[in-house]
């Protein structure tokens, strides 16, 4: 009866490991995946941060410890590059987030055509960033582009210039380009999450004796909170990451004014063909990001629990 | 607390007729319940009401004042959802002083109407929580409390209590009928329930099809159902029906059924001799007597608990009876019955009653 009731104290140690390590087995081949596709190349990134690799020197490669972040601190180009990423940043998510709204908000009232409509919202979406590039690019050109012209006309420039080639303006090229690009993966989005939001909340709202501003900042808002931060969270961390249009556009100039973090990586590890120095900037910016991507976990968290 | 009147109301949803010219007077705090089938139009002419739908044709009074172009802001009436509606993001004590704090009452003036509101209803425990953490019949009373905070010239019912069970139902119909009659308050409600239909309301409004059928006490539309409508929809278990001729013999009438036999009508009424007509008795009036004028095949028995509802064929029509006796629980395979004549039904050619 004894025995019975303590099988576990009479297993063989064998049985004993081999139930113990049963779950890690079952799970090894999906662990093993993960970390050799994630984390290896995560790895290896960072442990050129640490050493000296520049692919013209053949000799290169031996461990440098912190000297790349001590040249980093006193790089101004990569100060400057830092602040661009802010404003271009900070502006490109701004306006598509803006603009994303309106549009999800106006494709959310029935119209004649709204199916057409929401179709035809998602086509910025389908064109290679590039090629969205070259297009901005050309439409900015006063050679070939209209845009001068009709900016000069409206009085908005004094000349029909390229604001591409002009040190105060460059930035807004790309940012205007970035915009036309991401407005659809708002409207989309809050789209989605505005259609899900009960109709009679609005209906009882209106009864309450709420306008149209009082029900969006009490209804619409709050319902859409969650889904604003996951999608500025996203784009943030994308956009700041994201060089293709300004690679395209400006490659960084007129004299490093649109030069941003990721593309100063890619002129760093590519033009330069310095990969160590390339690396540490690019981990110097990862950890921006991750405390970035917290805080605004944090804080849908926070907004999530309340509601 | 006011009068409302509708006059001629149509409602079309693109060129589908909802509604086809409903008249009502509604006196100020009086209790209307609108009945009907489903998708007859009651939610539609209550939304109409609200102005959560546009007047297609026809004029609303609220208090003699036209609102036909009013938002349902400024028509001061409150409602109360079959969802209920809650605001799920706030507070139940939030929700229910929502109204009040878009209109920018004082502090206190809100605390007070929550504090008399909640207490009303006993919401009091529960008023910092949210309503996903209530039960359905607390997110009712919310619902109510939203409502009666702002005391509004009227109340919108739709449907409010279909989302509950049997018992709480029940409780919270007798609830209801308690707040009227402290508020005194001008109601609407919209059911298909027709307990609560005769429990709650002054008058009933019966609808079919889009079409105001009968408006009346409960009583009356019991009593004397205008037409077939009415008078098979008031009532559980429904009337029976008798299809036949109106033939006038001597002094009396009789009903001559399609197999030749006649049912005794007792006296002389308005319609042609020979029209087609249908003659109604409700379950509860069928008399069982030894000495019954018909035979009565029992086919099936119901025990309700209360009473007993028989299923019967007479001259090979199907009917039922509501019986308190018991021993018809085992009744034998035929029963003798009478339909006394002060309980009988008539209803013409067209479906109208015919005294
Ligand atoms: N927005 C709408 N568009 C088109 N038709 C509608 C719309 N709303 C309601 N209807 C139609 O109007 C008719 C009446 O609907 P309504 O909701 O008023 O019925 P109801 O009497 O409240 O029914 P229930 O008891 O099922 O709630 C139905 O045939 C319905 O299909
Ligand atoms: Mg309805």
């Amino acid at each position: 009866m004894t025995i019975a009731a303590h099988p576990q104290a009479v297993r063989p140690l064998k049985k004993r490991i081999a139930d113990a390590s049963e779950p890690y087995l079952y799970s090894a081949p999906a662990l093993i995946l993960i970390i050799t596709v994630m984390l290896v190349p995560l790895a290896l990134g960072i442990s050129y941060a640490f050493r000296d690799i520049q692919l013209l020197n053949p000799l290169s490669g031996g461990f440098i410890g912190l000297d790349h972040f001590r040249a980093l601190s006193e790089d101004q180009a990569f100060f400057r590059a830092l602040r661009n990423t802010l404003w271009w940043t900070g502006a490109s998510v701004f306006l598509q987030f803006l603009f994303g709204l309106i549009l999800a908000l106006l494709l959310d009232k029935p119209f004649a055509g709204r199916g057409i409509a929401q179709a035809l919202v998602f086509l910025p979406w389908a064109v290679p960033s590039f090629l969205a590039g070259l297009n901005w690019a050309w439409l900015f050109n006063p050679v070939i582009g209209p845009l001068p012209h009709w900016m000069y006309a409206l009085g908005i420039m004094d000349a029909p210039n390229n604001i591409l080639s002009d040190p105060h303006l460059a930035m807004w090229g790309p940012i205007v380009a970035n915009v036309w690009w991401g407005i659809p993966f708002f409207a989309i989005t809050l789209l989605a999450a505005l259609q899900a939001i009960p109709r009679d909340l609005y209906e009882a709202a209106s009864i309450d004796g709420a306008g149209p501003v009082q029900r969006f900042l009490s209804i619409t808002l709050p319902f859409l909170a969650p889904t604003i931060a996951i999608t500025i969270l996203l784009r943030t961390v994308w956009i700041s990451n994201f060089a293709d249009l300004i690679v395209v556009m400006t490659n960084g100039g007129p004299a490093d004014r649109t030069q941003i973090v990721a593309s100063y990586i890619f002129t760093q590890a590519f033009k330069r063909l310095d990969f160590g120095y390339a690396s540490a900037i690019a981990l110097v910016l990862l950890v921006l990001l991750l405390a970035y991507s917290m805080l605004i976990v944090l804080l849908r968290q926070t907004l999530l629990n309340k509601g | 607390m006011a009068s409302i009147d509708i006059h001629g109301i149509r409602k079309s949803f693109g060129t589908f007729p909802v509604l086809h010219g409903v008249d009502l007077t509604i006196r100020d705090g009086e209790f209307i319940v609108l009945v009907g089938p489903s998708g007859c139009g009651k939610s539609t002419l209550l939304r109409m009401i609200a102005g959560l739908e546009d007047v297609t044709a026809g004029e609303i009074r609220i208090d003699g004042k036209r609102v036909n172009d009013l938002a349902p802001k400024d028509r001061d009436i409150a409602m109360v959802f079959q969802s209920y509606a809650l605001y799920p993001h706030m507070s139940v004590a939030d929700n229910m002083s929502y109204s009040l704090r878009l209109r920018r009452s004082t502090k206190e003036k809100i605390a007070s109407a929550v504090g008399n509101a909640a207490s009303k209803l006993g919401l009091d425990p529960l008023l910092e929580r949210r309503p996903r953490a209530l039960s359905g019949g607390q997110r009712q009373r919310v619902a109510m409390g939203r409502a009666i905070v702002r005391q509004p010239k009227a109340f919108l019912f739709d449907e409010p209590l279909s989302n509950l069970d049997a018992r709480l139902r029940e409780q919270m119909r007798a609830e209801i009928k308690k707040l009227h009659g402290d508020l005194r308050a001008t109601s609407i409600y919209v059911t298909h329930d027709q307990i609560e239909a005769m429990t709650l309301a002054d008058r009933i409004v019966a609808m079919h099809a889009g079409v105001v059928q009968q408006v009346g006490t409960p009583l009356d539309l019991y009593d004397r159902p205008a037409n077939l409508f009415v008078a098979g929809f008031i009532g559980s278990p429904g009337m029976n029906f008798f299809e036949g001729r109106y033939v006038a013999s001597g002094e009396g009438a009789e009903l001559q059924l399609a197999n030749g036999a006649t049912l005794p009508l007792g006296k002389r009424l308005g319609i042609e001799s020979g029209s087609v007509a249908t003659l109604g008795i409700r379950p509860e009036h069928v008399v069982i007597a030894d000495g019954g004028a018909l035979e009565a095949k029992v086919d099936l028995i119901e025990p309700t608990g209360f009473g007993i509802i028989m299923h019967v064929t007479i001259h090979d029509i199907p009917m039922k009876i509501f019986t308190l006796d018991r021993a018809m629980l085992n009744p034998g395979p035929n029963v003798r019955v009478d339909l006394p004549r002060d309980k009988l039904h008539l209803f013409g050619t067209e479906g109208t009653r015919v005294d």
